[in-house]
């Protein structure tokens, strides 16, 4: 194998970006994904932080925040966050969203918050652990057209239910979401570092879509901490291809994923 | 000449009380923040603090670490590339500090309603997940309708949340430059600084530079924070230290995670107090303490080319103490 399987994570998540779609990416495996995507097969991917730094493309490796100066050092517009929040996300204007999940359930529901001793009483006890909190994740996740989730595959981080609720997937699952009404989609992929999962149209119920060439369903369902079913058209996944290659180690210049 | 000019020592003094909303972060962790604002409160041993940041920054940090802080209102707690913030998770976790979780859009937000003076500010996120059920200021209620509870559109029937405006008692605001009187340009992201600097009661800038009043006559439409708003101005280069500040600094890396690792107990904290909190007496033994080495190597990053074309009217430290010396400021 002459790639890592943080370098397959990144080149399936960057495989989710179109070309020419308004796109919001995080710190870290996000950020490479997407712009190794813009690298790749979308040149004209429209890709902003939630800082409201447009226009730019990070400099000398990966930035250590959205608002640090490698990616502040090219931009052509600088604005705030009510600006790439609210007026390109919660507007409904956004296409893709890429988010990370400590923990994520299956109806695609994402915890970056907290873990709970007892996740019942949460109201009740403070967490046993504090993670990060939502960011803007809850925003892309209510408002981007579609989000793309990228999670480790570990049976403790693929949990039946979430301890919190930090970004909106499909709830309950079924039509829980349509209650409040969100101007984006929900989740259209899980992508893990051992393959991809994509919802059940009718029930949002995440499903194994893919197996990465290093992976296996039985891998993948031995990961899960809940019955994971396989769907129908359920297939291996490409390789990375030595095109996809070269563009996400010309992004990747620090090779932080060469190193997982 | 009136001017607003203070020492950073006066300015805690005159401005903070114990049980105060503070309100700080101005970007997100790693960029600009009242970094030094908050070192300074800890001199004078501020208590009780009511926080509002947007984001956690190195600030809230080290204020939570240090037990300063009893709720903290937030949309983001971590440190991005830095990893989790060790100080504000050892607070949560022991149950010392309350924190109420926001959004990065949220918080904002609520901001812009206490600007606008609006009784609520209607939201389309947040509504349906833990950060509108969950609220550690209604303990035993679950899921809560106080945090954020759900209003109905009166035009189309829809369901949306409906945000607390905020009004801080006191914003510490870290700018890129201002000129005595308090006008203030900042580069790179605003993040919600001019929201932030509407809602608050009143404001304190801490600048990097101080320059002269041609050059907010030059470029007034970059001037998002005047004057009229601000209460006083301290000078401190390196206010954002060990963040960045664009176009002035880089982050210092080294320090970020050396200073985030001593936050994740209480024998490192102590030893963080002493060593870069209780230690300096004067702006150069502050800048002493960075090193004068790593910040003429953290001043040549890769966007210190934005500053060019306002150095021209940078105010030297002789002719700004000059100004602060007069003793008409504030």
């Amino acid at each position: 194998m002459n790639y890592t399987r943080q370098e397959m994570m990144a080149i399936a998540t960057g495989r989710e970006i179109r070309d020419g779609e308004l796109a919001i990416f995080g710190v870290g495996l996000s950020m490479l994904a997407g712009y190794f995507a813009q690298a790749c097969h979308a040149p004209r991917v429209r890709a902003m932080t939630e800082g409201g730094i447009y226009g730019s493309t990070p400099i000398g490796g990966l930035p250590w925040g959205i608002e640090c100066n490698r990616i502040s050092a090219n931009a052509t517009s600088f604005t705030n966050g009510l600006d790439a929040l609210g007026f390109m996300v919660a507007s409904g204007r956004c296409d893709v969203g890429i988010i990370g999940a400590a923990q994520v359930d299956r109806f695609g529901n994402v915890n970056t918050t907290g873990i709970w001793s007892h996740p019942d009483k949460k109201h009740l006890e403070p967490p046993r652990t504090r993670l990060t909190g939502s960011g803007g994740a809850n925003d892309i996740a209510c408002g981007a057209k579609r989000v793309v989730i990228m999670a480790t595959h570990e049976k403790k981080r693929f949990a039946q239910r979430v301890d919190y609720i930090s970004s909106p997937g499909y709830l309950e699952g079924g039509t829980a979401r349509e209650r409040y009404g969100f101007v984006g989609g929900g989740p259209s992929a899980i992508v893990t570092t051992l393959g991809i999962l994509r919802p059940d149209p009718q029930s949002k119920e995440f499903l194994l879509d893919g197996w990465f060439a290093f992976s296996s369903p039985q891998e993948i369902r031995e990961h899960t901490g809940w019955a994971l079913r396989t769907a129908e058209h359920a297939a291996p996944i490409a390789e990375p291809s030595e095109t996809e290659l070269a563009a996400l180690r010309k992004v990747d210049v620090t090779g932080m994923l060469r190193r997982g | 000449m009136t001017h607003k000019l203070i020492t950073l020592e006066a300015a805690v003094q005159r401005y903070t009380r114990d049980g105060m909303q503070y309100a700080s972060g101005a970007a997100l962790p790693v960029g600009s923040d009242a970094v030094v604002f908050g070192r300074e409160l800890l001199r004078q041993r501020r208590r009780q603090l009511h926080a509002i940041f947007h984001c956690n920054t190195q600030q809230l940090n080290l204020l939570a670490a240090a037990g300063a802080v009893s709720v903290a209102e937030c949309g983001f707690t971590g440190l991005e590339g830095f990893g989790f913030a060790n100080g504000l998770r050892r607070a949560v976790e022991s149950g010392a500090m309350l924190l109420e979780d926001y959004s990065n859009l949220s918080l904002p937000l609520r901001l812009l309603g206490g600007a606008f003076d609006w009784p609520f500010v209607p939201v389309t996120s947040n509504i349906g997940s833990d950060l509108q059920h969950l609220s550690v200021q209604t303990p035993g209620e679950y899921p809560t309708q106080r945090k954020i509870p759900e209003v109905v559109d009166p035009f189309s029937g829809r369901i949306v949340g409906a945000l607390s405006p905020l009004r801080p008692d006191l914003a510490a605001i870290h700018v890129t430059m201002a000129d005595v009187e308090g006008n203030a340009i900042m580069l790179g992201t605003e993040w919600s600084r001019f929201e932030l600097s509407r809602a608050a009661k009143q404001v304190v800038l801490l600048a990097d530079h101080i320059v002269d009043g041609a050059c907010i006559r030059q470029y007034p439409n970059l001037v998002r924070i005047p004057g009229l708003l601000v209460e006083a101005v301290v000078y401190w280069p390196f206010t954002a230290w060990p963040q960045a500040s664009c176009g002035v600094h880089d982050s210092d890396d080294a320090h970020m995670k050396a200073m985030n690792e001593a936050l994740a107990t209480a024998e490192g904290t102590a030893r963080y107090l002493d060593e870069f909190v209780h230690s300096w007496h004067s702006r150069d033994d502050y800048l002493d303490l960075i090193g004068r080495d790593l910040i003429e190597q953290l001043r040549h990053g890769p966007t210190s080319f934005l500053l060019d074309p306002y150095r021209q009217w940078i105010l030297s430290d002789a002719e700004i103490d000059a100004f602060t010396a007069a003793g008409v400021g504030a």
